[in-house]
C-alpha cells in the first residue's frame, strides 16, 4: 500500500510539475507591464489558509491519521500531519471525534449546477437547493454531460476541473454493423497513428516528406487513440462486454463500461483489458433462461470485477439528488450505493476509492481531486461516522479551501442529530423577518470564524429564545 | 385670480366629476407626508400654476386665496411608478435593440392613462418590450393631450435583461464593444484634429506658446504623432515640450478647444452613454445566479445601474446582498448601494414556508427599494399602496416604503427635480387619503394632478 502510495504521489507531482510548467513559462514570456501586474495582485492579495484540526484524516488513499491537522494555502492542500503550525489568519474547523475524507467524486449527477450541461462559467446557478443538497450528500465534483465540474457554491469562476473527458461509442450485439463500422474506424485511426508517428520520425531528417493524409480517420476515433480521451461504451450484456475488451485490447486503449452488469461473469477479460466499470450494485437484471452461461445482475459484481483488476466506480440508481419523493432520495447517493457494494463482497478502502479515486481517474481529473494530498485541491467532508456507514451525516463540506455546507446552518438535516455545539433550528432563516440586531462579535470556537461570523452570532440568539421556551 | 374666487362657490358645487381648480390654492391638512422633509403635522400647502409654492406646518394663509380645509386627511405625493407598459401595446425582439425608445410608442389617449391617475398614479415609467436589451424608457404625466404635454423625460434609463445563459451575457459585451469602436473613433479624430491644429500652429510659428493637446487617456498616442512632426521641427524645442507633455492635462480643458467629437451611431450611442454617465441601466434579474452572471458578463465595465429584481416565491437573492456574508467573488447588491426595482410581496426561502421580505433585507443591506405594482395591470395599480402596506406589516421601515413609491422611482426617472416629494418648487401631484396612506381603511379621496384636481369629489 505504502508503495503504491508513493507512486501515484509521485505520478500526482510530475502530472501537477508538467501543469504548472506551461503556465509559468506563458507569464514569464508575457510583457513586463503585465508581469509587474500580477504581481502588484498577488502582493495586495495575502494568502488564504485553511486548517482542520484534531480530525481523524482519511486520505483515500489508504491512510489513516488520527488526532490529525489538514493545512490548504489558497485552496490547495499545503501539509497534512500532526502538531503543524497554525498560520495567524487561517480559518479553523475544529473536527474534533469527527472524520475527515476527501470530497467524493460523482461519475454523474443531475442538477446540481442548475439547468447547465455545457459553458457551465456562463449558464451554472451557485445557489441553487440541489447543490446544496449535493454537497450535503459529500459531493464536491461531479461529472455532467462530458465535462467535470466543481460543486463551487457561491461562485461561478474556476468550477470546470476538465472538458471533453469522454469520447462515448455504441458496441452492441443488437447492431452488426455498428459494431463493424467502429472497428473499421478504429483499423484505419491506428494505421493513421502508425503513418503520422513515422513520418514524425522521417521528417526531422527530410523536411520535404509529406503528411500523410487524415482523410477518412475518425477524429473522436483518434482522440481515443492518442490518449486524448477517454472511450465510454454503456454495455451490460456478457457478449458486448466481451467485444468491448478484445476491441481494447485489440487497439491499446482501456475502455471505460458503463452499467456493465454482467462484468462479474467476464470479469478476467476486462480486467486484462484494463477496462475501467462503472456499476450501481443495486442494479437488478434477470438472467436470460434461455442461455447456459452465466447471467444477469449481481451483488458480487463490484467485488468480483475489482478482484480481477477492474477499476470500479459507483453511481446510484438515479443521478439527481433531491428531496422528492419517500425520505429523499438523497440518502441513496454515493456512500449508501457503495456500502451496497461492500454488502456484495467489495473490499471497504476500494468501496471508498469506488466514490473518491477511482471516479476521479476516471473522469480524469485525479491529478487535483480524489485524495486528500499534498498539492491537490482542498475539497473535504467532515463526517460524524465511518463514511460508508448509513447513520453518517455530512457535517461540513469544503471546496477550494472555502466552507460551502454546514449541516447546522441549512435547513435540510440540521434538525436531525443536531451537532452539540449547534441549535436544533437554523436561527439564519429568520433574517428577513423581524430580529434583534446581532451583538457584538463574539466568533465561535470550533467554527469557521469569518465565513459565519453573522450567522454564528444570530445562532446565539436562536439558543436564548430556545431558553426562554423552555423555561 | 379674482375670477377663480368669484366662480369657485358655483364650480365646486356637488359634482363628482372634479371641475377646474383655482390657479392660488391653499391646502389645509391634518398630515403631510413630504417624503424628503420628513411628516408635517397640521401642513399648509400653497400651490399655484401647477407648482407647490410653499409647505410647512400651520403656515398663515393670506386672505382671498380659497382654502381646501381638511384636517382629518392626510396629504402624500403623487405615486411614481417606475416601471411600465401601462397603455402601451407594441411587441419587442429578442435581440440588441438599446437606442430604441418607448416614448416612440407613446399615444395620449390610451384609456390606461385615464384610468390610472385615478388610482394615485401620478408620474409613469415606461419601458420599451422585449428581451435582451430592448432599448431606453421614458418619463410621463398620464394626462395630456399630445405625446409632447406627456412626456417628462425620455432615454430615462436601459433596460437591459441578464440571464444565466451564454448569449445574454454575450449581449452586454458586444454593446460595450460597440462603445469601445466609438471611443477608438473618437480617439483617432482627437488625434487628427490635434494634428492638424499643431500644423497650423507651425505655419504661424508661434512655437514658443504651443501646449500640447495630448488627450488625457491617450499621451503616448500623442507623442507618437510628436515624433512624427518632430523632423520638422528644431531638436531645442521638442525638448522644451516633453515636460509640458509630462502634465496631465484635465479633461475638462480640453474641452474648450474647439474639438467636436463625433456622433456615435444610433446603435453605439446608447453604450457611448452609458460609460459617460449620461444614461443608466436597468438590469433585470430573476435569481441571486443571474446577478453573478450580470457582473461576471460587465467585469470591470463601470456603469451605473440598477436592478430589477423580479420577485419570486421563492427567491434567494438574499444570497448575494452582501458581499462578506457568502464570501463572494463580486459585491453584494447592498454593497453598490443601488435601487432594486422589485414587487411589494413577501416570498419564502427554498424549500420552505418561512416567509422573508426581501425588500427589508435589501434596504437593510444598503440597497435602495423601488416598489412597483405586483401586476402591471390596472387592478393592481389600485391596491397597490395596500400592498406596499403590506410589507410595512411585515417590518418594512415605513419611510423607506413611501419613498419606494415616490421619490426613489422619481430619481431612477430623473424626474426627482419635478415629482417624487412635497417641496417647494415642485409639481403639485397631490393624493388625499381620509387617514394614514398605508392603513387599508384609508381611502383615496382625491388626486391632485399639476395642481388640478383630476380625481375625486373635492369642495372647497
Amino acid at each position: 500500500m505504502i508503495s503504491t502510495n508513493r507512486i501515484e504521489r509521485f505520478v500526482v507531482g510530475a502530472l501537477l510539475a508538467l501543469l504548472a510548467f506551461p503556465v509559468t513559462g506563458h507569464a514569464w514570456q508575457e510583457g513586463d507591464e503585465k508581469k509587474d501586474e500580477s504581481a502588484d495582485k498577488k502582493k495586495e492579495e495575502p494568502d488564504k489558509w485553511f486548517v482542520v484540526k484534531n480530525a481523524e484524516i482519511h486520505t483515500g488513499t489508504g491512510s489513516v491519521l488520527r488526532d490529525a491537522m489538514l493545512v490548504a494555502k489558497n485552496g490547495k492542500i499545503d501539509e497534512i500531519g500532526h502538531d503543524l503550525d497554525v498560520p495567524p489568519d487561517a480559518k479553523v474547523l475544529d473536527a474534533q471525534g469527527l472524520r475527515v475524507y476527501p470530497g467524493l467524486v460523482a461519475i454523474s449527477s443531475a442538477g446540481l449546477v442548475g439547468q447547465a450541461t455545457s459553458d457551465f462559467g456562463d449558464t451554472v446557478n451557485p445557489f441553487n437547493s440541489n447543490m446544496i443538497l449535493g454537497l450535503a450528500t459529500g459531493i464536491t465534483t461531479t461529472g455532467i454531460g462530458n465535462a467535470a465540474v466543481k460543486l463551487k457554491r457561491f461562485s461561478i469562476k474556476d468550477l470546470v476541473v476538465r472538458d471533453r473527458i469522454f469520447s462515448v461509442f455504441s458496441w452492441s450485439a443488437r447492431n452488426p454493423s455498428g459494431k463493424r463500422s467502429l472497428r473499421e474506424k478504429f483499423q484505419s485511426a491506428s494505421a493513421y497513428l502508425r503513418d503520422y508517428r513515422a513520418w514524425e520520425e522521417k521528417v526531422k531528417k527530410d523536411k520535404e516528406l509529406k503528411e500523410p493524409q487524415k482523410k477518412n480517420v475518425d477524429t473522436t476515433v483518434l482522440a481515443v487513440l492518442k490518449g486524448e480521451s477517454t472511450a465510454k461504451f454503456n454495455a451490460n450484456e456478457r457478449d458486448d462486454l466481451l467485444g468491448i475488451a478484445h476491441l481494447a485490447q485489440e487497439f491499446g486503449f482501456r475502455p471505460v463500461i458503463e452499467g456493465c452488469v454482467e462484468g462479474w461473469t467476464v470479469a478476467d477479460e476486462l480486467g486484462r483489458a484494463g477496462a475501467m466499470a462503472i456499476v450501481t450494485p443495486r442494479d437488478r437484471r434477470p438472467k436470460d433462461e434461455a442461455l447456459v452461461r452465466d447471467g444477469g445482475s449481481s451483488i458480487e459484481n463490484a467485488a468480483i470485477l475489482h478482484r480481477s483488476g477492474v477499476a470500479v466506480a459507483v453511481v446510484p440508481g438515479t443521478e439527481s439528488v433531491d428531496l422528492g419523493g419517500l425520505v429523499g432520495r438523497d440518502i441513496m447517493h454515493l456512500p449508501i450505493e457503495a456500502g451496497f457494494a461492500i454488502r456484495g463482497g467489495l473490499p471497504e478502502d476500494a468501496g471508498l476509492a469506488s466514490i473518491t479515486t477511482t471516479s476521479a481517474r476516471i473522469l480524469g481529473v485525479q491529478h487535483r481531486v480524489g485524495s486528500l494530498e499534498v498539492g491537490k485541491d482542498c475539497d473535504l467532508i467532515v463526517v460524524d461516522k465511518d463514511l460508508l456507514h448509513y447513520e453518517a451525516f455530512v457535517q461540513w463540506t469544503v471546496i477550494d479551501g472555502k466552507v460551502v455546507y454546514d449541516k447546522q446552518k441549512e435547513l435540510y438535516f440540521a434538525h436531525i442529530r443536531p451537532r452539540a455545539d449547534a441549535p436544533a433550528e437554523p436561527k439564519k432563516l429568520d433574517k428577513g423577518e423581524t430580529e434583534p440586531k446581532p451583538d457584538a462579535d463574539k466568533p465561535k470556537e470550533g467554527e469557521e470564524p469569518k465565513d459565519g461570523e453573522k450567522k454564528g452570532d444570530e445562532k446565539k440568539n436562536g439558543e436564548g429564545d430556545g431558553e426562554k421556551k423552555g423555561g | 385670480m379674482m375670477l377663480a374666487s368669484l366662480l369657485f362657490p358655483l364650480l365646486f358645487a356637488g359634482d363628482t366629476k372634479p371641475g377646474p381648480t383655482p390657479n392660488l390654492l391653499a391646502i389645509r391638512v391634518g398630515k403631510a407626508e413630504t417624503i424628503a422633509k420628513g411628516t408635517i403635522e397640521h401642513a399648509v400647502i400653497l400651490i399655484e400654476n401647477g407648482k407647490i409654492v410653499t409647505i410647512g406646518e400651520d403656515l398663515p394663509i393670506e386672505r382671498g386665496i380659497p382654502v381646501l380645509d381638511r384636517p382629518d386627511w392626510v396629504v402624500m405625493p403623487g405615486l411614481v411608478n417606475a416601471y411600465s407598459r401601462l397603455g402601451l401595446d407594441s411587441e419587442g425582439g429578442d435581440d440588441m435593440s438599446a437606442e430604441v425608445k418607448a416614448s416612440a410608442e407613446l399615444y395620449a389617449a390610451a384609456e390606461d392613462f385615464q384610468e390610472v391617475v385615478k388610482y394615485g398614479v401620478t408620474t409613469l415609467g415606461l419601458y420599451p418590450a422585449g428581451n435582451g436589451v430592448p432599448g431606453q424608457a421614458c418619463a410621463i404625466r398620464p394626462l395630456g393631450k399630445s405625446k409632447e404635454e406627456l412626456l417628462l423625460a425620455d432615454g430615462c434609463y436601459l433596460k437591459m435583461i441578464s440571464r444565466a445563459t451564454p448569449s445574454a451575457k454575450k449581449l452586454f459585451q458586444d454593446g460595450f464593444k460597440k462603445a469601445d469602436e466609438y471611443a477608438d473613433k473618437e480617439k483617432k479624430a482627437r488625434e487628427k484634429f490635434d494634428k492638424d491644429k499643431k500644423g497650423k500652429k507651425d505655419d504661424k510659428k508661434e512655437e514658443k506658446k504651443e501646449e500640447p493637446k495630448t488627450s488625457a487617456n491617450a499621451p503616448k498616442q500623442a507623442d507618437a504623432v510628436e515624433i512624427e512632426g518632430a523632423a520638422a521641427r528644431a531638436q531645442g524645442e521638442a525638448a522644451a515640450q516633453e515636460p509640458a507633455a509630462a502634465e496631465d492635462p484635465k479633461p475638462d480643458e480640453k474641452k474648450d478647444d474647439g474639438f467636436v467629437p463625433p456622433e456615435p451611431e444610433p446603435k453605439a450611442k446608447p453604450w457611448v452613454d452609458l460609460r459617460s454617465g449620461k444614461l443608466r441601466g436597468l438590469v433585470s434579474i430573476n435569481n441571486a445566479a443571474e446577478y453573478v452572471h450580470f457582473q461576471d458578463a460587465i467585469g470591470k465595465e463601470t456603469f451605473s445601474w440598477d436592478l430589477r429584481l423580479v420577485v419570486q416565491r421563492e427567491s434567494d437573492i438574499f444570497y448575494v446582498l452582501d458581499k462578506q456574508c457568502y464570501d463572494l467573488e463580486y459585491d453584494g447588491i447592498g454593497d453598490k448601494k443601488c435601487r432594486v426595482v422589485m414587487e411589494p410581496v413577501l416570498s419564502v426561502t427554498p424549500g420552505t414556508m418561512r416567509n422573508r421580505n426581501l425588500a427589508l433585507e435589501l434596504s437593510k443591506a444598503g440597497a435602495k427599494i423601488v416598489f412597483i405594482p405586483r401586476n402591471d395591470t390596472l387592478q393592481n395599480a389600485k391596491n397597490w399602496l395596500a400592498n406596499v402596506g403590506e410589507m410595512v406589516g411585515a417590518s418594512l421601515d415605513r419611510n423607506v416604503a413611501l419613498r419606494a413609491v415616490t421619490l426613489e422611482p422619481a430619481e431612477l426617472l430623473g424626474v426627482e427635480k419635478r415629482v417624487g416629494s412635497l417641496e417647494k418648487g415642485k409639481d403639485a401631484n397631490l393624493l388625499f387619503y381620509s387617514g394614514d396612506p398605508l392603513e387599508p381603511t384609508s381611502k383615496l379621496q382625491a388626486v391632485m394632478l399639476d395642481g388640478r384636481f383630476v380625481h375625486g369629489e373635492v369642495k372647497l
